[in-house]
């Protein structure tokens, strides 16, 4: 069976820094893939490669074996792969509905003479958007904030936004930079759930980016750590948690922290 | 075309780019400093030019203008900034451009309505009489407007090289926060590059004026001076040198041999095209584009 | 959701329909003043699609409207094509040569896109200037007066043809940003990065705005061509570019009320000025400044805090908890 995301050797560099050294990945579909390591290791500059939003050095992208590298962003993003930020980039004018609304338009293409006449074609398309997008605020609780600016929002909600927008998208490969990023325990693992079983349902492949080893152990098949660009180890989270090198890297990242404090 | 008439061109052409030079460097010190493009500095080269008409007309002698000319700049930039520019430094960059804009349209109003329309005349310090020299004839205002822009190019770069107040500068037109760690004033420097583009500008203002005279659409040089900038690139001084004084020869060339009609379309074009495929000019750094 | 835009409806044709009754009744001037301020507002609400949903400085939007009002009246001067034809033409001549500028400058960042458009400015102007047999150059060109089937428009009739086309440029413009269309736009302004992952085509997106917001002005330089008589262009300068910005800025950015509450505000400006023509410029420019200052976002805010609704196109929809 072909992979859902092959990446093979890639490389990025910025200016003449490497930021990711011959990553390989191979991720099956409907696989819950996790990618951790120290910070600095490189793992969101590995989405954005994915992602096609800074270019390959070398190395090139798969999703279910067709080439996705040196595609436009948003090209790649049609293709069938989401992504959630870090820093969730959120459209803050706009309210939680709109901004999942923006995910949905996807596949609910308007024509802008439709759209300008708001002809009854406008309003049908424009009418199962909305129910769409409601149904995803729905999954991740977020009905109550529908109207509100996410300029308001606290960082916890905003991710919730941030993944129910990706997924409003219908993506076949999800990439999450961080979801849980914010969010109290139980908000969290309630995220988390729902996500998993969207993925589960829906047959969407999962990339993540955790800190938060708990999470990480309950909702990864299998993990993938990286540093300094580049792969350490791979293996089920149970195996990682004893992987020598994993121990190293981020008892490294301790001793650092330790050191500067 | 004999090889007098190339000459003679060029010596027009570097004649009125070393103006357009002037008006480059102007709109690229307070770019470099604090990233705020001067759309209004065309009418900083208008206030200048009647500031030249008032004083030659108190019966002046010229040294005095000139150095009037150059304070009442400094000083006038200082307050503008203070005033106008500081309130808005972090507003985004629609208000800056906007907002430059309209200072500039504010100040082109206010001369239109204090003297009017017509136009006035003041003469080169060394008067019109051409000099004539190997075969080839000198405008002396021109000449005096080449040398004076020869020794603001070399004052500024060397301002840049070796005083303190330069290198500061540099430092934060690299990065304006890196600069307050290193403990560097960056209002002062914002301040000081404003103080030195108005300067330079009122001071194009004051040699211009014999060769146009003195009126309110003086402020349309800033055109030229926009795109000197751009083939220079944004961040260069020698670059905006260069490129106005290039902007001169491509008019004054084009003049020739495309005639009237498309010699106003060429530095128009030239823009376009620059933008599109070359926005970073010949010296520029290259990140321009966007998402 | 529907019943509010069903409210706004019966509002906009209650405003419409008063308007129509109240010009009837008015003498020519004010009826040519209302119809220069609605020609306004039609510019406005363009301009404000393209800068204050989809984030792109425009200082050429005054370009557009020439290329509106010359094309259409070349149309119908060269080849007879009547107004309420030449008019829609002009405009897709406009909304081709928007789209033929933004291909490439709306890569652009910020200033870079500024100069850009300063540069459009100035070639369509040198353009207008020098071929000056075909534009009549400086000296402008006069318009044939308005026919429909041969019988000469009269005022009143022009007056609501230009109302008519004012309600529908506003009522576009506010399905559009009710729509996905309006969506992308801001989407584009906020996060480009969000945008893009999302599977919206940025690039392709600005330059939409760019072609349409061309449009709205062709159609506005198109009906200010014949309710003028004719075309100066002084009128399509820089002046008149940032007058329009003016508009969008004292009235709110990324809103159609904003866009018509501006320009019908600083459209009753210049008779109120008459007394001080001359200082007309001056205060105009000290109005923009001050709204850049002070209330960058606008008249609309002081609305929107009033009643606590949303700065885009539509006000806010049905209260949380209701169904869909």
């Amino acid at each position: 069976m072909t992979d859902r995301l092959a990446v093979e050797g890639v490389t990025v560099k910025f200016g003449g820094l490497l930021a990711v050294r011959d990553f390989s990945l191979r991720v099956a579909p409907g696989e819950i893939r996790g990618l951790i390591g120290p910070n600095g290791a490189g793992k969101t500059t590995v989405i954005n490669a994915i992602t096609g939003v800074v270019p390959l050095a070398a190395g090139r992208v798969l999703l279910d074996g067709d080439s996705v590298s040196g595609l436009p962003a948003h090209a790649i993003s049609r293709r069938g792969i989401g992504r959630t930020f870090q820093h969730v980039e959120p459209f803050g004018e706009l309210s939680v509905l709109d901004n999942v609304l923006v995910g949905v338009g996807r596949h609910a293409q308007v024509p802008m003479a439709h759209a300008a006449m708001a002809t009854p074609l406008a309003r049908r398309r424009e009418g199962d958007a909305v129910r769409e997008a409601m149904a995803a605020l729905d999954r991740f609780e977020l009905l109550t904030y529908r109207d509100t600016r996410a300029a308001e929002l606290p960082f916890g909600v905003l991710k919730r936004m941030d993944l129910a927008r990706a997924l409003a998208a219908n993506p076949k490969l999800l990439l999450l930079d961080e979801p849980t990023a914010g969010m109290s325990e139980s908000e969290a693992d309630r995220a988390i759930a729902a996500a998993r079983g969207i993925a589960e349902s829906h047959d969407i492949t999962l990339l993540v980016i955790e800190h938060n080893m708990r999470v990480m152990m309950a909702l990864a098949h299998s993990v993938t750590v990286m540093q300094n660009g580049a792969v350490i180890a791979e293996g089920t989270p149970a195996e990682m948690q004893r992987h020598r090198a994993v121990i190293d890297a981020y008892l490294g990242e301790e001793e650092a922290a330790d050191a500067a404090a | 075309m004999t090889a007098t008439l190339f000459l003679q061109l060029a010596i027009a052409g570097v004649s009125v780019g070393a103006i357009y030079a002037l008006v480059a460097l102007a709109i690229v010190l307070p770019f470099k400093a604090s990233g705020v493009l001067n759309f209004g500095q065309g009418e900083i080269v208008t206030l200048g030019a009647y500031a030249a008409l008032i004083l030659t007309q108190l019966a002046l002698p010229y040294p005095v203008v000139l150095v009037s000319i150059l304070l009442l700049g400094a000083v006038g930039g200082i307050a503008i900034e203070r005033v106008l520019i500081r309130p808005i430094v972090k507003a985004p960059e629609f208000t800056l451009v906007i907002a430059t804009f309209a200072i500039g349209l504010l100040i082109k109003g206010a001369i239109s309505i204090r003297f009017g329309d017509s136009p006035n005349t003041i003469d080169g310090p060394f008067g019109a009489e051409p000099i004539v020299a190997a075969g080839l004839r000198f405008n002396p205002t021109a000449l005096w407007i080449c040398a004076c822009t020869a020794l603001v190019t070399v004052l500024v770069i060397a301002f840049f090289r070796y005083t303190r107040l330069g290198k500061a500068m540099r430092a934060v037109s690299v990065s304006a926060e890196a600069a307050t760690l290193m403990g560097i004033r960056v209002e002062r420097v914002y301040r000081w590059s404003w103080a030195m583009s108005t300067a330079i500008g009122a001071l194009a203002g004051l040699l211009v004026a014999p060769l146009i005279g003195v009126n309110p659409e003086i402020g349309q040089l800033i055109l030229r001076g926009l795109l000197g900038a751009v083939i220079g690139g944004f961040t260069s001084v020698p670059g905006a040198i260069v490129g106005g004084v290039s902007v001169g020869l491509i008019e004054t060339y084009s003049g020739v041999f495309v005639g009237t009609t498309f010699k106003n379309l060429v530095p128009f074009v030239l823009l376009m095209v620059l933008l599109v495929f070359r926005p970073q000019g010949l010296f520029g750094a290259a990140e321009i584009k966007r998402v | 959701m529907a019943a509010a835009s069903r409210r706004n409806a019966i509002v906009a044709v209650a405003v419409a329909v008063l308007l129509a009754a109240a010009a009837a009744t008015m003498s020519g001037y004010p009826v040519y003043l209302l119809s220069l301020a609605m020609i306004n507002v039609i510019a406005a609400v363009g301009l404000n699609l393209l800068t204050g949903n989809s984030g792109q400085i425009s200082l050429c939007h005054s370009s557009f409207m020439a290329l509106g009002a010359y094309g259409s009246t070349l149309l119908t001067v060269r080849f007879g094509v009547p107004f309420w034809a030449a008019i829609p033409l002009g405009a897709v001549f406009a909304a081709l040569l928007g789209a033929l500028l933004g291909a490439p400058a709306s890569r652009l960042r910020g200033i870079y896109l500024a100069l850009a458009t300063l540069g459009f400015l100035q070639i369509v102007q040198i353009v207008i200037e020098e071929f000056a047999n075909v534009t009549g150059g400086v000296r402008g060109l006069t318009v044939p007066k308005p026919t429909i089937a041969g019988v000469r428009v009269s005022e009143y009739a022009r007056f609501l043809i230009v109302l008519v086309a004012c309600a529908l440029a506003v009522w576009t413009a506010r399905n559009l940003l009710a729509s996905r269309v309006g969506r992308e736009f801001d989407a584009v302004r906020l996060s480009p990065h969000a945008a893009q992952a999302l599977g919206v085509s940025v690039h392709r997106v600005r330059l939409a705005a760019f072609a349409l917001s061309a449009a709205y002005a062709g159609v506005a330089g198109g009906l200010q061509a014949v309710v003028v008589g004719f075309i100066d262009p002084v009128e399509f300068g820089v002046s008149a570019s940032l007058r329009q910005i003016t508009f969008i800025v004292v009235g709110g950015m990324g809103s159609v009320a904003g866009s018509v509450i501006g320009a019908a505000v600083l459209s009753a400006l210049p008779e109120v000025l008459r007394p001080v023509k001359e200082y007309s410029d001056l205060i105009y420019t000290s109005i923009l400044l001050g709204f850049l200052i002070f209330l960058p976002n606008g008249l609309v805010t002081l609305w929107h805090r009033a009643t606590k609704r949303f700065t885009r196109g539509d006000p806010a929809p049905a209260p949380q908890g209701s169904a869909p």
